[in-house]
């Protein structure tokens, strides 16, 4: 197996932006909050070909930023991105279909007022995948494969539901021929029994097409399901990132055992007790992340070390990488 | 004793230009003093709805077409609106999903809880004050004395649900109806809500309504669980033999949907097709045409309940399992 996609100590800034009106504020002696936030910082890690790794983490952990830096549609501020070797960004704009993206909301994503199999044929036919003779043909195609009615093509997004929304958005994106998929947040929009069949479509068609994949949600659960290796994120960091089966079984990360603690089990045998364990205390802001390890302050672990120095992630015997001064 | 709460047959309809929604159609349930129901459905299923006509807030296009509430005893379908509002807030309470949106930006958490005390003829408003402090610590806000000067944007959102929370327990209600109420919060603050609210109920002898759309958070609070599809309460019983061994196919099919319940990686039992339109059902059973066990009669005539007690509105339900 080798590296298809890495990110190397990449970090990002949002910094406010200031505007005339707040620089006279500031002149006249007004506080002007002019704090960036960092939604990513020093991220470091290898998506290998054909693997998914799953990206969780709550919201404000920096996940969807992390995603869209590797998809190539946002820069680092700080560090670097390849695919294969080289950057999938010149500036600010993206340089190749080699990576495409599926976004959470699909009302969101697809133009309300193109037909659906424009929207399928125009990145194909801008980049000369397909000619626009042969594009009805490929519409047709990737309709059907993403399970819906080649005759659909002619329709708008609104004539259709979440989950067929859902579906156009993924057959949009496969229509580029990529080699990497970035999923963010695919079904955290739909209903559970729909949310079903788009985990079914992703996972046939990723063992079709041998895609390398990212995978980005807020569910655990979702998240174990697809993955094969799978990252934990917290404030901006990776604080536990190994194989899926053995992170989700043997958490080491407190964090990570905090989070698997407070997700609400199925509870087949009467519910006396709670299925489920919550983390103690809310998320730090991002715009004063608490000195040491930022997971200190919830921690019934943290000791002095941990709010003084900031544990590195490093890797354990069974090649789990993990942020901690105490695991 | 009486159940708190007995709903026999409710019909609420959305006369839109379309055509008539019938968002809830047939609803029946009761719910005991101190008993946590969950009300579990997808989008659309009419649990909102439900929810909604409760505690009398449809509003117009929607309207309760018949059927009947009784809470306490008292009719509540059909009772003058002041009458309605008098309870409302005080006997009966509403926990809504986005706090962000039921909270007023402009007016502190101290002066629009302090409101929701005098709305009921609640004395001083220092003593309004002093009791909306109370309850804020009770839902577990540090510092509540002092946090009532503030605004809802200077809370987080698991703050922000806990001030709706508490805003819904200033009265001591007897029943509490939580729409969603964890949905729109992280996982670990979900879980924190979550603990409170049964903790809560429990300790305060109140009945709650749990809508929601997630059966893992529903399994782990509720004593009993409604299983809505297309306006209809589907299946009920007590929570753990409903997930267990479920009758309905659809509360089957919902269970196999989850991820939790195959092995990573492998294909997931999915429901085929999607949720009718509740412009125009089918005629016969409204799950017939994505169900496996449907015959000639589900796609005909509409099935009626087969078993009280474990109920399910299914003309071929599963058997039941020996445990």
């Amino acid at each position: 197996m080798s590296a298809i996609l890495t990110a190397e100590h990449v970090t990002r800034r949002f910094s406010p932006r200031v505007t005339l009106g707040d620089r006279i504020a500031g002149l006249l002696g007004a506080k002007v909050d002019r704090r960036a936030v960092q939604a990513v910082t020093d991220v470091s890690l290898q998506v290998q070909q054909g693997e998914t790794l799953g990206l969780v983490g709550e919201s404000g952990c920096g996940k969807s930023t992390l995603g869209r830096m590797l998809a190539g549609i946002l820069p680092p501020s700080e560090g670097a991105v390849r695919l294969s070797g080289a950057s999938p960004m010149r500036g600010k704009h993206k340089t190749t279909t080699r990576i495409q993206t599926v976004f959470q909301d699909p009302n969101a994503s697809l133009n309300p007022r193109i037909r659906i199999g424009d929207t399928i044929a125009e990145g194909p036919i801008s980049h000369g995948l397909v000619t626009r003779a042969n594009a009805p043909a490929m519409v047709a195609e990737w309709l059907s494969r993403v399970g819906l009615d080649p005759a659909f093509a002619t329709r708008f997004p609104h004539q259709f539901s979440g989950g067929q929304r859902q579906r156009v958005a993924i057959a949009r994106a496969l229509a580029m021929q990529p080699e990497v998929l970035v999923c963010d947040e695919p079904v955290a929009s739909l209903d559970v029994s729909i949310q079903a069949q788009i985990l079914n479509l992703f996972l046939d068609l990723r063992q079709q097409l041998g895609l390398t994949c990212l995978f980005i949600s807020h569910d655990l659960s979702v998240v174990r399901h697809v993955s094969d290796r799978v990252a934990v994120m917290y404030l901006g960091r990776i604080v536990e990132m190994g194989e899926a089966a053995k992170v989700y079984a043997a958490p080491r990360h407190p964090y990570t055992q905090g989070l698997l603690d407070s997700v609400p089990k199925l509870m087949l045998g009467g519910n006396e007790g709670l299925s489920f364990k919550p983390i103690s205390g809310e998320l730090p802001s991002p715009l004063s992340p608490p000195p040491g390890c930022a997971f200190n302050p919830r921690c019934p672990k943290a000791t002095e070390l941990c709010r003084r120095e900031r544990p590195p992630l490093t890797a354990r015997e069974d090649g789990t990488l993990v942020a901690c001064h105490h695991a | 004793m009486s159940a708190l709460l007995e709903v026999a047959q409710l019909r609420t309809h959305f006369l839109t230009r379309a055509g008539v929604v019938k968002a809830v159609e047939g609803v029946s349930f009761t719910l005991e003093r101190g008993e946590i129901l969950g009300l579990v459905g997808e989008s659309g299923s009419g649990k909102s709805v439900t929810g909604f006509s409760l505690i009398g807030l449809v509003d117009p296009p929607g309207r309760i077409v018949s059927g009947s509430i009784r809470f306490d005893g008292q009719e509540l379908v059909g009772l003058a609106p002041d009458r309605m509002r008098a309870l409302r807030g005080k006997r009966i309470a509403m926990v809504f999903q986005d706090p962000a949106a039921t909270l007023n930006p402009v007016l502190t958490i101290g002066a629009q809880m302090a409101l929701a005390v005098q709305a009921h003829g609640g004395g001083s408003e220092r003593a309004a004050r002093d009791l909306a402090a109370r309850t804020l610590t009770r839902v577990g806000i540090p510092d509540a004395a002092a946090r009532l000067d503030a605004y809802p944007h200077e809370f987080s959102g698991g703050m922000r649900q806990r001030v709706a929370i508490a805003t819904a327990l200033l009265h001591g209600p007897e029943l509490i109806i939580a729409d969603e109420p964890t949905t729109a919060l992280d996982v670990s603050i979900q879980a924190q809500i979550l603990a409170e609210m049964k903790q809560l109920a429990k300790q305060s002898g109140t009945a709650l309504i749990w809508i929601s759309h997630d059966l893992a958070t529903v399994s782990s609070l509720a004593d009993r669980v409604l299983v809505m599809y297309a306006g209809r309460i589907v299946e009920s019983g007590p929570v753990a033999s409903v997930l267990r061994a479920p009758l309905h196919p659809y509360t089957r099919g919902l269970l196999d949907s989850l991820p939790a319940m195959a092995r990573p990686g492998e294909k997931l039992n999915q429901i085929p097709g999607s949720t009718p339109s509740l412009l125009s059902l089918p005629p016969g059973c409204p799950f017939a045409p994505r169900c496996p066990r449907a015959t000639d009669i589900c796609r005909s005539d509409p099935p009626v309940v087969t078993q009280p007690g474990r109920m399910a509105l299914c003309h071929h339900p599963l058997e039941m399992a020996a445990a």
